[in-house]
């Protein structure tokens, strides 16, 4: 029985250990300088890496900002108008027609989207730019954020609208006390998943950013390429934490929500003939 | 003599199926009319013309005799109720039922008098604090009502309310809400298929067929029409016995 308990204690380490060690990896490798063959680890432990990052040097800040403005940019705008377009699409009458064209930017990799609409971007004079590789990223963040809710607008939630309607509602008064509540754990989820999606684009925003929008996943990458492995590094971890933060977020506030989304009443039982008697 | 609410020659089609076909209501304030019609006959669509809910596609709408043509659903102040309670799943059953009176900014202390009112009526006083998924089917319907009545509407369109309610269950609303609807002199329209149902609910009852509706003048002329199925249903029993 003791055997088996701490067989089964190892394991949980074990897979604790396999899933940090990448962050604790990286975090070791950012604070590292001059790590030569054979030395088991770095020579040098310094927090200058970090330091650097409030530098103008390296550009990992101003990357880390522009990255943050990006994601929650996008993130905000593609949930919230995906949420209301998607109401749109979800009542109309060629419903699976809109909803088959929201597929489309996901026929093809982002890359080749891009690649696409690359000469527009360019007539237009996007192409570089910060709002360049938001409109960019807005082709696939927004569609995706469109089909997640389309199963959101049920008949059932229609026949609410209705209801609130009779009982004196406007539109507005139907968002704010109820759709937009009972719609809370879908929107922080599609806001989490799009801010992801975002945050870790490359090919789409390397071709209409041409280098120019220098986010942080561009910079990882611009560090492997350099061989610079600590500052490939300290780049990854600042990569993993907002996602990391976002997570936890994620867990405290939309997975703790007290309820599962309307519930249907069915043919009442027993619990009503006790109420009853 | 204008009546409280009226329809007069409400048209409407989905495509080529013609749904209503030059129907007339007429009712009286206070009273409860009940409509017997089978799925598809019309009902569901005549009630939801009645709320603004759909727009028909000729005839007029009066309440009071003001025409409701362009009046929107939330300023006719005729309540629609669904089979499904719908209650709202973030807001507990107190929230549910105060819900008209937040919408119409009523201060905080009238709030909280009518709605431990309205659940002492709906024999509800101890559920106050409890969320939708916790109550039984019945309990549900029960916070439906009081949230539809606490705003006193003019008129309440009930649609088939009790359908998807267990036999007993739905005898004991039944009850209820003929006890309510006398403690609050409601006017309804009230939808079912079932013909006990009919006969029980109304003050006066309706045959809809094929987009049509027929009024009786009593009860014993609703038994009478070989149309209703009241006699064909006595046959069985007759038979049976």
């Amino acid at each position: 029985m003791n055997v088996k308990k701490f067989g089964n204690k190892l394991a949980s380490l074990g897979i604790i250990l396999a899933v940090l060690f990448p962050f604790g990896f990286l975090l070791m490798l950012s604070m590292g300088r001059r790590w030569v063959f054979p030395s088991l680890l770095p020579e040098v432990w310094t927090p200058d890496n970090w330091l650097a990052i409030w530098g103008m040097q390296s550009g990992l800040g101003a990357s880390l900002a522009l990255s943050l403005a990006l994601s929650l940019g996008i993130a905000s705008m593609a949930t919230a108008g995906s949420f209301w377009v998607s109401k749109q699409v979800a009542y109309h009458r060629h419903r699976r027609r809109w909803l088959a064209m929201a597929y489309l930017p996901y026929v093809f990799a982002p890359v080749i989207l891009a690649a696409c609409l690359q000469y527009f971007f360019i007539r237009t004079g996007l192409s570089g730019k910060f709002w360049g590789v938001a409109i960019a990223q807005l082709f696939i963040t927004f569609p995706y954020g469109l089909i997640f809710f389309t199963s959101f607008w049920t008949e059932r939630m229609l026949s609410m609208e209705h209801l609130i309607a009779t009982l004196g509602g406007n539109t507005w008064q139907a968002y704010a006390r109820v759709l937009l509540p009972v719609a809370r754990g879908a929107l922080l989820t599609c806001f989490f998943q799009l801010f992801l999606i975002s945050w870790f684009e490359y090919g789409l925003t390397t071709l209409i950013g041409v280098g120019k929008v220098q986010t942080l996943t561009l910079k990882v990458f611009q560090y492997i390429n350099e061989a610079n492995i600590f500052f490939a590094a300290l780049a990854s971890c600042l990569l993993a934490l907002p996602p990391v933060v976002l997570l936890w977020l994620n867990k405290r506030y939309v997975f703790s929500i007290g309820f599962s989304g309307p519930s249907r009443s069915g043919k009442s039982g027993s619990k009503d003939q006790e109420i009853l008697k | 003599m204008s009546m409280f609410l009226e329809a007069i020659d409400i048209r409407k089609s989905f495509g080529t199926e013609k749904v209503l076909h030059n129907m007339n209501l007429r009712l009286a304030e206070h009273e409860m009319l009940s409509i017997l019609g089978r799925s598809g006959s019309g009902k569901t669509t005549l009630l939801k013309i009645l709320a603004g809910l759909e727009l028909p596609d000729g005839g007029r709408v009066l309440l009071e005799g003001k025409d409701m043509g362009r009046v929107p659903p939330n300023r006719r102040d005729m309540v629609y109720l669904y089979q499904e309670p719908l209650l709202f799943p973030h807001l507990n059953v107190f929230e549910n039922v105060a819900f008209g009176l937040r919408l119409r900014r009523v201060p905080e202390q009238d709030i909280r008098k009518r709605v431990q009112e309205m659940l002492d009526n709906l024999e509800l006083p101890e559920q106050s604090r409890k969320m939708p998924q916790q109550l039984s089917g019945g309990q549900r319907q029960r916070v439906a009502f009081g949230r539809a009545l606490i705003i006193n509407p003019k008129v309440l369109l009930l649609d088939e309310p009790f359908g998807a309610l267990d036999a007993e269950t739905r005898a004991s609303m039944q009850q209820l809400l003929k006890r309510i609807a006398e403690d609050f002199s409601i006017t309804a329209l009230f939808v079912t298929h079932a013909l006990k149902e009919a006969l029980l609910m109304g003050d006066r009852i309706g045959l809809m067929q094929e987009g049509k509706l027929k009024v009786y003048d009593n009860k014993k002329a609703f038994i009478d029409d070989a149309d209703t199925g009241v006699q064909a249903e006595l046959a069985f029993w007759r038979g049976i016995g």
